[in-house]
């Protein structure tokens, strides 16, 4: 331990009042976990809780946006919608017929994409689309619409849904305990043989999803506009929404090439916490995930981001009230000083007595919010330590800028021992407080398992957190908050137009 | 060959496998284990606060909240965000003992946290933490709830965060267009829908969160639950030691104001020429949970618009590829209707047709039996979903807490699943004709009309109106004078600053002012020898000086005009004209009108006199006196009174008392009043109708009938 005598001594106290309590240790809690791989590569978490006869569910699929093809970006997140489109057995009136209907709007689409490289008159243009909507018609005939939603629904399915991040896309929902067999069967079948049906509709859904998300939003186009900044060579510049011009050009084969390239059990972790019985759910993970032929595991993104320089600055005009965004470089998960960075981003903006808080918010009043938050957009990869705030009416972008980087240059000289303290125990009881779901556990550990190996450093982690001094904060602090290695991005309001 | 022979022997083997796998039609499921919810145990203490408790030993951790009846309901006309400040600044503004700051540090080292807030409809103080620092933050907790401080430096900061959240309401396009659907239902000049601005914030002080708090805060108003890893008996004896020496007394808190049933048809249109995209907002008023139509309301709600497999996610996600959020939902509340809501964003160019769609969908459900398949699902999701309300036993408690709160039985969830089970197709139709009114639906949509295209919202053939999203600036004159400030002044400057505190409560001067005309019908009770007769009376009044009044009485009509100088009187005597005495006697009624008397500051001749800390004395130029009691907790003027001789006998004192202030278009008026006359009861009025400036016209008021 390289605490000082005094701070060392308040942490083992701390520690020991909490690590010794029954339920939270890791050995106590290793108990309730079952791990297995199956032949073909696809790895299962279980953790046994019996409190009430529920189930959740977390598919964890290693491959996200910075998977996207070169000029595809959206494609995982294109992907992810297709996973809820159903297979050839659920959604389908007449599988055989629909798939030729399937095959049909390709060749159309076909034809139309080459008269228009050809620079066809508009008559043959228009014929051909009038050929493409028929081919969708035709096959629309055939669809059950949503029936994969809906029989997860009328089995009482609790929070469906599935997010596409930068690093991974995540499937989750809960079942009462009695409707496990189901899910193996419907999570394995639309992994297993999905059918891409309505693909050209759903790509509108996309797109509409970028509207409301990005384009209607201050803080979704500036964003944007930071990450393109940052970032000049690694994906981490778009973001999973994609670009406009994209999406709208997406075809159903692209999305379903992307889909046998990831989708493969070896890049698949699936996590299961609630009232399960171990030995049923192997039987049933073999019995269904059995049938996934094993395929070699995808590459990882290879593009490695040049070093950046000198701080780059970018703005951007918009009606909504101001707000201001640093970001800095920082190393990937598996760098030493990751958890270095989280207690740093936590002394800088974490609950009330944060600097940034009492800084920022209380004593100068420059701001209505302020927050920090250690790895953005991903972390799989180098990425951004990112601070932002939000400022009150009346103080401006400058102050809100200044203010902040007076904060971060106090940490990289000055840590007070209450501070990291406080730090430590809020993460420590942070741990016990996310036992208690299991919909987080299902999440959590499959997170941990894959960017770590293990989901056992969700709980060792506290116990080299304990490690970290305040040396290590201004160490880390000195080293990545650095002016070169920033990037600076805010929105100023238009001025108020003449005449009115 | 040997490879291609293993390899087509592994496709084989995997057909193999593929066929043992059912049909999910086939799969049969084992009946689901039942666990027993867990029985919260109850009690009251002697101070009357009602106590829940759960030990639930799983994590070693404890938390509790004390549920307190208050909201921002009862938030002052003048003071809007009062209630929400009082809530905040509880916590931030620290305890007698320690400041906010402090409790903060204290905290945060054990990891523990201590809230207050106020909402709409209740308020209260939360805690939680490790369990080995539960009496340590139950000491804070009660200290919090019982004891705040609203120490300044808070108080100000908070008042600061409010004024910056005014500027940023109007950020984000779906927040403008779901708050603008509430408060246009729910209607803008009531407490469920009135909008916060800057001069509110301004008008608040601390006097005014310590006096709120001191309102509601009280042992008998509150619901406390603790949850966790503790010992039933051993946590209600240190609840016993803790909270049994407070014993605030108030006076029973009242119900919360009723919400008005009108329709408010037509399209709303916020401008915002930045998005892309439309955020629409579409419904009327919604109803009440233990409404016994709800099941199938809810029902019929899902089967519209909520999850993948609705009809709207179908048609206008699915089908058309319009929208990537759309949703609708009957929303009922448990004392008060919810909001039958449709909402969802599309881009600009769809927005038109879009919300045709969703019309038409809704007509759908008011013509036709949803099919067999679309009601099992809708029913089907709600019943094998029911376990997940039991999944933790921390909702058993919550759930009891709410019902508690809200006078709902403790079974009312298993009866609503029964109920649901009983939902047939003809019930659906049947409440989506009754309950679900498309042509009185009110649809705000904020977005860029620029980008409509091909098809305006004119199309849609309902009037399009522009919502006006303006943010008022703060007013420059100096903030009225709170009781406390008012305590301070000599006379003459107090007797304004009480004036002033109920032109503020009362809508402003500037709206009073703007009283032209005044129409009121009103339904009397008075004394008429030893019993009470009952009455209508119809009072037309044109300000300053003119009134027409028209009375049926038990012993028949009697019409009464005057316009401050002469006039007549109808009675079934027959016609006569005003006599002095009763030309004295009218002018003096308009003289102690409320409106007139709210303006007095305004009026040549007229001197307004502090009396005490809460009433003024008000002189006209012709020495008739009148003095007007203000409520110190709202400065509305609830007590009028004033000398008068009647026909035959000495002077008396009479005493109006006027209560159920509501809302007039911009003006809040008495809705019911009561008469003393030398300290007893003579007659009351209810308020049936009141009109503000209808366009009264002296030629019509002085005509004879």
């Amino acid at each position: 331990m390289k605490l000082g005598s005094w701070s060392g001594l308040v942490a083992a106290c701390l520690l020991s009042s909490i690590a010794l309590l029954p339920g939270q240790s890791l050995s106590d809690f290793e108990k309730t976990v079952t791990e297995f791989t199956l032949p073909n590569g696809l790895h299962f978490i279980l953790i046994e809780r019996h409190q009430a006869p529920v189930v959740s569910f977390n598919t964890y699929v290693n491959a996200g946006s910075v998977d996207d093809p070169p000029h595809k970006t959206g494609l995982a997140h294109m992907m992810e919608h297709m996973a809820f489109k159903g297979t050839e057995t659920i959604g389908t009136r007449n599988w055989p017929l629909e798939k030729k209907a399937l095959a049909g709007i390709e060749h159309a689409y076909d034809l139309l994409d080459a008269a228009r490289a050809k620079g066809s008159d508009e008559k043959t243009i228009a014929t051909l689309q009038t050929g493409l909507k028929e081919a969708m018609e035709k096959a629309d005939s055939y669809v059950v619409p949503n029936e994969y939603d809906k029989i997860v629904e009328e089995n009482g399915g609790a929070g469906l849904n599935a997010g596409t991040a930068e690093d991974a896309t995540n499937y989750y929902y809960s079942f009462p305990s009695n409707r496990i067999e189901l899910w193996f069967l419907l999570e394995s079948e639309r992994f297993l043989r999905p059918v891409f049906r309505e693909f050209y509709k759903e790509r509108d859904v996309v797109r509409e999803e970028r509207r409301m998300r990005v384009e209607s939003s201050a803080q979704g186009l500036l964003v944007e506009k930071m990450l393109l900044a940052a970032f000049t060579e690694h994906p981490y510049r778009y973001t999973p929404g994609g670009i406009a011009e994209d999406i709208e050009n997406f075809r159903m084969p692209e999305a379903f090439a992307f889909f046998k390239r990831y989708y493969v059990p070896a890049n698949i972790t699936i996590g299961i916490a609630g009232d399960v019985d171990p030995k049923e759910c192997r039987r049933l993970a073999e019995k269904y995930f059995g049938r996934l032929p094993a395929k070699p595991a995808p590459p990882r993104v290879a593009t490695v981001e040049p070093v950046q320089t000198t701080e780059r600055r970018v703005s951007l005009e918009h009606q909504e009230q101001p707000i201001l965004i640093m970001a800095y470089k920082r190393p990937d998960h598996s760098d030493p000083d990751d958890l270095v960075l989280d207690v740093a981003s936590e002394i800088l903006a974490g609950g009330r007595t944060s600097l940034m808080y009492r800084e920022l918010v209380r004593d100068q009043k420059v701001a209505l919010a302020a927050g920090a938050q250690s790895s953005f957009p991903g972390d799989k990869y180098p990425n951004l330590f990112l601070v932002y705030v939000v400022p009150n009416m009346g103080r401006t972008i400058e102050q809100s800028e200044k203010a902040s980087l007076d904060l971060i240059e106090r940490i990289k000289t000055r840590i007070e021992p209450g501070e990291l303290e406080r730090v430590k125990t809020k993460l420590r009881a942070g741990l016990i407080r996310r036992l208690d779901s299991n919909s987080g556990l299902a999440g959590d550990l499959t997170y941990y398992h894959v960017a770590f190996g293990t989901w056992k450093r969700m709980f060792t982690d506290i116990g080299e957190m304990e490690k970290i001094s305040g040396a290590d904060v201004m160490r880390v602090a000195k080293k990545y908050l650095v002016a070169e290695h920033r990037t600076v991005a805010w929105t100023y309001q238009p001025k108020p137009k003449e005449g009115k | 060959m040997r490879r291609a022979l293993l390899l087509s022997l592994t496709i084989f083997a995997a057909g193999l496998f593929a066929q043992k796998v059912p049909d999910y039609k086939a799969l049969k499921y084992p009946p689901l284990r039942q666990v027993a919810p867990p029985v919260p145990i109850s009690f009251t203490l002697p101070n009357g606060i009602r106590v829940f408790m759960l030990e639930d030993h799983e994590l070693p951790l404890i938390s509790g909240s004390a549920l307190v009846r208050t909201g921002n309901l009862f938030d002052p006309r003048d003071k809007k965000g009062l209630a929400d400040l009082t809530g905040s600044i509880m916590r931030s503004g620290g305890t007698h003992a320690k400041s906010g700051d402090e409790i903060d540090d204290d905290l945060e080292s054990i990891a523990a946290s201590v809230e207050s807030s106020i909402g709409e409809s209740s308020g209260g103080v939360s805690f939680n933490c490790l369990k080995e620092n539960a009496d340590h933050v139950l000491g804070i907790f009660k200290d919090v709830l019982t004891n705040p401080e609203f120490r300044k430096d808070k108080v100000e900061l908070a008042k600061t965060q409010a004024l910056s959240g005014i500027s940023r309401r109007n950020d984000d396009a779906g927040g403008i267009a779901a708050r603008e659907f509430a408060n246009m239902i729910y209607g803008r000049d009531t407490p469920w829908g009135w909008t916060i601005e800057y001069d509110d914030i301004n008008r608040i002080h601390r006097e005014d969160m310590v006096a709120f708090h001191k309102r509601y805060f009280f042992p008998k108003n509150v619901i406390l639950s603790v949850y966790g890893d503790f010992s039933a008996a051993e946590m209600r004896a240190k609840l016993e030691r803790l909270l049994g020496t407070w014993n605030a007394v108030e006076p029973e808190v009242p119900p919360f104001p009723p919400v008005e049933k009108v329709w408010h048809p037509g399209i709303w249109l916020g401008e915002r020429d930045d998005v892309t995209q439309t955020f629409f907002e579409i419904g009327h008023l919604g109803g009440l949970l233990n409404d016994p139509e709800y099941p199938a309301l809810e029902v019929a709600g899902d089967i519209l618009g909520s999850g993948f497999s609705s009809r709207l996610v179908e048609k206008v996600r699915t089908q058309l590829g319009y929208a990537y959020a759309i949703s609708a939902s009957w929303g009922a509340g448990y004392r008060s209707p919810g909001g039958f809501e449709i909402s969802g964003s599309t881009k600009s160019a769809t927005t038109t047709d879009t919300i045709r769609v969703i019309r038409e969908e809704v007509e759908k459900m008011r013509t036709a039996e949803v099919t067999p398949d679309e009601l099992r699902i809708a029913k089907d999701a709600v019943l094998n979903s029911f376990v997940f309300s039991f999944d933790r036993p921390s909702k058993t408690l919550n759930r009891l807490v709410v019902y508690a709160y809200f006078g709902y039985p403790a079974d009312f969830l298993n009866q609503y699943q029964k109920a649901v089970d009983k939902v047939t197709a003809a019930d659906v139709l049947r409440v989506a004709k009754e309950r679900f009114h498309p042509e009185e639906f009110t649809i705000v949509a904020v977005g860029n009309p620029k980008a409509f295209g091909t098809m305006p919202l004119s199309e849609l053939k309902v009037p399009v109106n522009k919502l006006d999203l303006t943010i008022p600036p703060p007013s420059p004159e100096t903030p009225p004078a709170t009781a406390a400030v008012v305590a301070g002044l000599e006379s003459k400057e107090k007797g304004l600053a009480i004036l002033g505190r109920a032109q503020v409560a009362m809508g402003g001067l500037d709206h009073l002012r703007a009283v032209k005309d005044l129409d009121t019908s009103t339904d009397i009770k008075f004394q008429m020898g030893s019993s009470m007769a009952s009455g209508k009376q119809h009072a037309l009044r044109i300000f300053p000086d003119v009134l027409r009044q028209d009375q049926e009485l038990p012993f028949g009509k009697v019409d009464v005009y005057s316009d401050g100088k002469t006039g007549w009187i109808l009675s079934p005597q027959g016609v006569t004209a005003l006599t002095p005495p009763v030309a004295q006697q009218i002018r003096q009624e308009m003289f102690r009108n409320m409106i007139s008397l709210a303006i007095s500051n305004t009026v040549p001749g007229r001197t307004v006199n502090a009396i005490d800390d809460n009433t003024v004395e008000i002189t006209n130029s012709e020495g008739d006196k009148a003095r007007v009691a203000m409520d110190p907790a709202t400065g509305l003027p609830s007590k009028i009174s004033y000398m008068t001789t009647p026909i035959r006998g000495a002077p008396v004192q009479v005493v109006e008392t006027y209560t159920a202030w509501k809302a007039v278009n911009e003006v809040m008026l008495p809705f019911e009043y009561e008469i003393e006359q030398a300290g007893k009861k003579f007659a009351e009025g209810k308020i049936t109708s009141y009109r503000i400036n209808s366009g009264l016209k002296l030629e019509d008021l002085s005509k004879k009938p």
